[in-house]
């Protein structure tokens, strides 16, 4: 039984992450149409920010406390930069191409930040240590041990989970954000700015990567270049489960697919090999029974 | 059309003359003679990779330095990422090259046990520097395939019997679901059960899985003295570090794979502190050439470590010289004369190649990382008792 | 430059000459020659001729002729494979590329069928080639069943599995689509590395090709001249090969092709005409998971080994990249592509390292700015025979 209790916890961190990198993908979705797969990537990269910003918080002997924070915030600014980049430099031009040119496009924009990090990073094939920064250990409560850091991240990822929905629906920057996601033309006749909104929306997108990034690195104590592709994917995933362009719904979804894998490591130990296999196998059996998501996404097709 | 004809007949012609300039030889240097080696120079493994591969450049450096012999190496360097499927396109790539007289290959057993049949159907000889899958030479008697390091029988021979001595009981393995991983567990399942000690449990994972929390919670439930690790450094690292956020607190009774530097920088000297291993040498400073050897290395400028094997790189490298020196550069001949070695000296020792081609001499030695190095068990502090093992009972 | 006038059959036929030559001769160059330095302007020199011919109405011409006077094209190709064949006939590693860029080029017609003419995304390429190399390598051991009829059934097999996939594909559009194949490919490798029984990612070893009574691993020797043994391979998937080229062509051209385009451009107008959408999209994912399936076999017999690790998103996502850059819907562009794709980064060993890398730029650029690839497709032009 506690071991179950510890298959959720680690299960609830999981899908914080999933989440945060799902909600990306929809907020790209939901302006501008575009599944900017390089997201996964760009998560790789505000990670190794962070990793960059820890050294220097160390070099300059930091305390923890303040290397923490300067971590995050590196993490996340490192992330919504290279967003907002690819916002300006190739989402943009591309808005009216086939969506498979744009998917291609990012895939491809994701390779290319991969590589890089692989090559000019130093030891960049290498998995990289991520630096202790949260108080280790834990506490036994009914023979379920709870991890300090665990907790705290849980904690973090909802919190900022929250600060990203706060903004998309209680202030005016969500407000043009939802407009232009809505209707990019009218939006613009109503006096937003589209290009500076949709990079914003961007960059808090790629926010979330950064958020996300950093919290994987904080509980693993590992990162290494190829992380942010298979995060994408369940990224993804999870977005298009709880139906593009609705924040809930990536949320849901995220946790979602975390419960998949959970449930497959604590009630089938013996296939916990094949957690991812079976949470997919489960995503697409979802999508062939509802087309567009759980929580269906609004607006239909004009013929 | 007859324009456009002579235009590219034009620069045909150029081209090919280009070329042809491009080509004279030098008719007066030592003959050319290429070898390759292959290993993990990008990756998780690079460490080894590279450490490697710098001590075989080392070898080829010093044999050309040398005016008395009669060709003149070149070091063919591929990267076989230790992942088999690379390393069987590499393989073929060299083997194929009928330029190439002989290689000395792979660190990861996993990819030599998938390259053992290119090197027969191509007749390429090759001596291994580093692969410890006993399967690789004992499998079937492949006369191209012969090896310098030992084989993991011997590592868990003499481990199983260490941990029964210092008062063990409880054992869980923790192995990598490739190849090597198994052969790992076989034999710690073998030689701790004729110890009559106790294996609670056994864990396989793929080399590349990041997070190793559901299978540390099971062990921790388990509650073993001794968990055993049979895989390789980056596997390895991930274990230790999440080991300790789970708060087990079992020892760690490592294998060869984990030997070396890469491990202890991955986690940190304080979590490596009390790790265990067993490896088929003795340190550098007590091989019989490892005093050439590093100073050697030092003087080229590598920045990287040897590492472990690095040493059994040169040595490996050095034999397949010496006796291309003695036959000439023909694949056929090689492994004729790579078979015929007996007590040939170099600086890991005097290598005896047996039947099989595996090198029958090595002798395993106990190592235990004290204040960030590994030190040999017997001149540890944790011999003495000064220092404690966990767990122990 | 000049436009030189290439009408009339003499020009499309001595086109076609040239742009063979053309082809055969960069490929043999590219392939034996060794020195770096020599290479790299040998390519630059390909580049620049590449550049040229177009603007001379050549490779207009050499179109045509294909249109027009198939047989005699086919001929010419024949005997320019056959030659480049003799030429490169002991060299080991260079009949291995041709056979491995065969291979590719065969499943990229298959994505084409698939992507190009009906519209599907399809990123789980990579998968169904690794069902028919590992149905190969299962069935490898059944000794008494025959090659030819293992390859066909990892075709099979891989189009059996691709109809698991067909709901899902069928209800969905767009992202949710590509999601769909997506997931697929990640599920599936995820499967093979757990799997035990089909080798985990240690991988399995496959026994080559006898076939015909004659075993592949044997050095092939006609007359007095001897050929490596990987020209038996070459020979087989170039057979193959052909043989889906003329698949293909026969698909575009027909009524067939005429109805898949309809449903990849406008899905809803298409079946206000009375198509069967789901009939036709099924046919193309089927065809096209087939194909994949058989040179998935014939590969996996050919070197020998078989790894999960051989059949990543990478792996689906090179396939669809090498269609776009060929030229989305072009079967001729789809030989180009592989040629550059797998032949210049394994050749040129400066840019190895950063292959990965060079390769996306060049995508992102080419999407940027040429979306229609190397090769364009031609507008279906119905008065051609005026």
């Amino acid at each position: 039984m506690s071991s179950i209790a510890q298959y959720l916890l680690n299960g609830l961190m999981q899908g914080t992450i999933y989440g945060l990198v799902a909600i990306g993908f929809t907020i790209f979705f939901g302006v501008m149409n575009v599944i900017k797969f390089s997201h996964g990537d760009v998560l790789t990269f505000g990670a190794f920010g962070g990793l960059v910003a820890a050294w220097v918080a160390t070099a300059l002997g930091f305390p923890i406390w303040l290397e923490l924070v300067f971590v995050i915030v590196a993490a996340v600014m490192a992330s919504a930069v290279i967003g907002a980049v690819i916002a300006q430099g190739l989402v943009l031009p591309l808005k009216d191409a086939p969506p498979l040119n744009m998917l291609l496009m990012t895939m491809m924009v994701g390779t290319a930040i991969r590589e890089c990090i692989r090559l000019f990073f130093p030891n960049g094939t290498n998995p990289q240590k991520f630096p202790e920064l949260l108080p280790s250990g834990g506490f036994d409560l009914s023979g379920i041990y709870f991890r300090y850091d665990g907790l705290i991240l849980i904690a973090a990822g909802i919190a900022f989970i929250f600060l990203v929905q706060w903004i998309i629906n209680r202030t005016r920057l969500g407000l043009a954000i939802r407009a232009v996601a809505e209707d990019g033309e009218t939006a613009r006749t109503m006096g937003i700015n589209f290009t500076l909104t949709v990079v914003i929306a961007f960059a808090i997108g790629s926010m979330t990567a950064g958020v996300a990034g950093a919290l994987y690195g904080l509980y693993y104590s590992e990162i290494n270049y190829g992380m942010g592709l298979i995060l994408a994917i369940i990224g993804f995933s999870a977005a298009i489960v709880g139906g593009l362009g609705n924040i809930w719904g990536a949320i849901i979804g995220g946790y979602l697919f975390a419960g998949l894998q959970t449930a497959v490591v604590a009630f089938l130990p013996a296939l916990s090999d094949y957690k991812n296999v079976i949470a997919l196998i489960v995503v697409v059996a979802l999508i062939a029974w509802r087309p567009t998501g759980l929580l269906a996404e609004r607006g239909s097709e004009r013929v | 059309m007859r324009d456009s004809k002579g235009y590219a007949w034009r620069i045909g012609v150029s081209v090919l003359a280009l070329m042809a300039v491009a080509n004279v030889d030098d008719a007066f240097a030592k003959e050319k003679v290429k070898i390759a080696f292959v290993g993990p120079l990008t990756g998780a493994i690079s460490q080894h990779g590279i450490g490697g591969r710098n001590s075989a450049e080392l070898a080829v450096k010093l044999k050309n330095a040398d005016p008395a012999t009669k060709y003149e190496y070149e070091l063919v360097t591929l990267d076989d990422e230790c992942k088999p499927n690379v390393a069987v396109q590499v393989v073929t790539k060299i083997a194929s090259d009928n330029s190439i007289i002989a290689a000395i290959p792979h660190y990861c057993s996993a990819a030599a046990i998938a390259t053992v049949d290119i090197f027969h159907r191509f007749k390429l000889p090759m001596v291994i520097w580093a692969a410890v899958l006993p399967e690789i030479t004992y499998a079937k008697k492949v006369p191209e395939i012969h090896r310098v390091s030992g084989t993991l029988i011997g590592q868990n021979r003499v481990g199983a019997q260490f941990m029964k001595e210092r008062g063990y009981k409880t054992f869980v393995s923790f192995a990598d679901s490739t190849d090597y991983g198994k052969s790992m567990n076989k034999y710690f399942t073998e030689f701790t059960k004729e110890n009559k000690n106790e294996i609670l449990g056994s864990f396989a994972v793929p080399p590349d899985q990041q997070d190793v929390s559901a299978e540390l919670t099971k062990i921790k439930e388990l509650n073993p003295q001794v968990i055993y690790f049979g895989g390789l450094t980056p596997l390895g690292a991930r274990v230790r570090t999440q080991m300790e956020k789970l708060g087990i607190t079992a020892q760690l009774e490592g294998n060869s794979g984990i030997m070396g530097d890469a491990f202890i920088s991955a986690v940190g000297p304080e979590l490596a502190e009390g790790t265990l291993t067993f490896f088929d040498s003795p340190p550098l400073s007590k091989m019989p050439g490892g005093k050439f050897f590093s100073e050697n290395y030092t003087k080229a400028g590598y920045t990287q470590a040897p590492e472990a094997y690095g040493p059994f790189a040169f040595a490996a490298t050095n034999l397949v010289m010496e006796e291309i020196e003695r036959v000439g550069p023909n694949r056929a001949k090689i492994t004729e004369a790579l078979g015929k070695i007996k007590d040939r000296q170099s600086i890991i020792g005097p290598i005896t190649f047996d039947d099989y081609g595996q090198n029958i001499t090595p002798l395993t030695t106990k190592y235990v990382v004290q204040d960030g190095k590994w030190t040999i068990w017997d001149e540890s502090e944790y011999a003495t008792g000064k220092r404690k093992l966990k767990n122990l009972p | 430059m000049t436009m030189i006038s290439m009408k009339g059959t003499a020009g499309q036929i001595i086109s076609s000459i040239l742009v063979t030559v053309f082809l055969a001769g960069s490929l043999i160059a590219i392939l034996e020659i060794e020195d770096q330095r020599e290479l790299g302007i040998c390519v630059a020199v390909i580049a620049v001729l590449s550049f040229i011919m177009p603007r001379l109405g050549i490779l207009r011409s050499a179109e045509q002729a294909g249109a027009h006077h198939p047989w005699a094209v086919r001929s010419i190709i024949l005997i320019g494979f056959f030659s480049v064949l003799l030429i490169l006939r002991d060299n080991n590693f260079a009949l291995l590329m041709i056979a491995t860029i065969l291979i590719y080029a065969t499943v990229c017609l298959g994505i084409t069928i698939q992507t190009g003419y009906a519209g599907l995304f399809n990123f789980a390429g990579a998968a169904f080639l690794g069902t028919g190399g590992y149905t190969a390598a299962m069935l490898g051991n059944v000794t008494w069943l025959p090659d030819a009829v293992t390859i066909i059934l990892g075709g099979i097999i891989a189009a059996a599995l691709g109809t698991l996939l067909i709901l899902p594909v069928l209800r969905t559009r767009g992202h949710y689509a590509a999601l769909t194949t997506l997931a697929f490919g990640v599920l599936f490798n995820g499967f093979l590395e757990a799997n035990e029984l089909l080798g985990g990612p240690q991988g399995l070893k496959v026994p080559g090709i006898q076939m015909f009574g004659w075993d592949f691993s044997n050095d092939l020797a006609i007359g007095s001249y001897t050929f490596s043994f990987y020209a038996n391979y070459v020979l087989l998937i170039g057979a193959i090969f052909a043989v889906f080229m003329m698949f293909t062509r026969f698909v575009e051209r027909s009524w067939i092709g005429i109805w898949l385009d309809a449903v990849r451009l406008d899905e809803i107008a298409a079946s206000v005409f009375g198509l069967k959408v789901s009939v036709w999209k099924s046919f193309a994912f089927i065809a096209g998971n087939f194909l994949a399936g058989v040179m998935g076999a014939v590969y996996a017999k050919m070197t020998a080994f078989i790894a999960p690790a051989n059949f990543t998103f990478g792996d689906s996502l090179l396939l669809v990249a090498i269609v776009l850059l060929g030229g989305i819907g072009n079967r001729w562009g789809v030989l180009i592509a592989t040629m550059i794709v797998i032949l210049l980064p394994e050749k040129l060993q400066f840019i190895q390292e950063y292959r990965l890398l060079l390769f996306s730029c060049v995508i992102i650029m080419l999407l940027m700015v040429r979306p229609a690839g190397l090769l364009a497709r031609r507008v279906r032009v119905f008065e051609e025979l005026r």
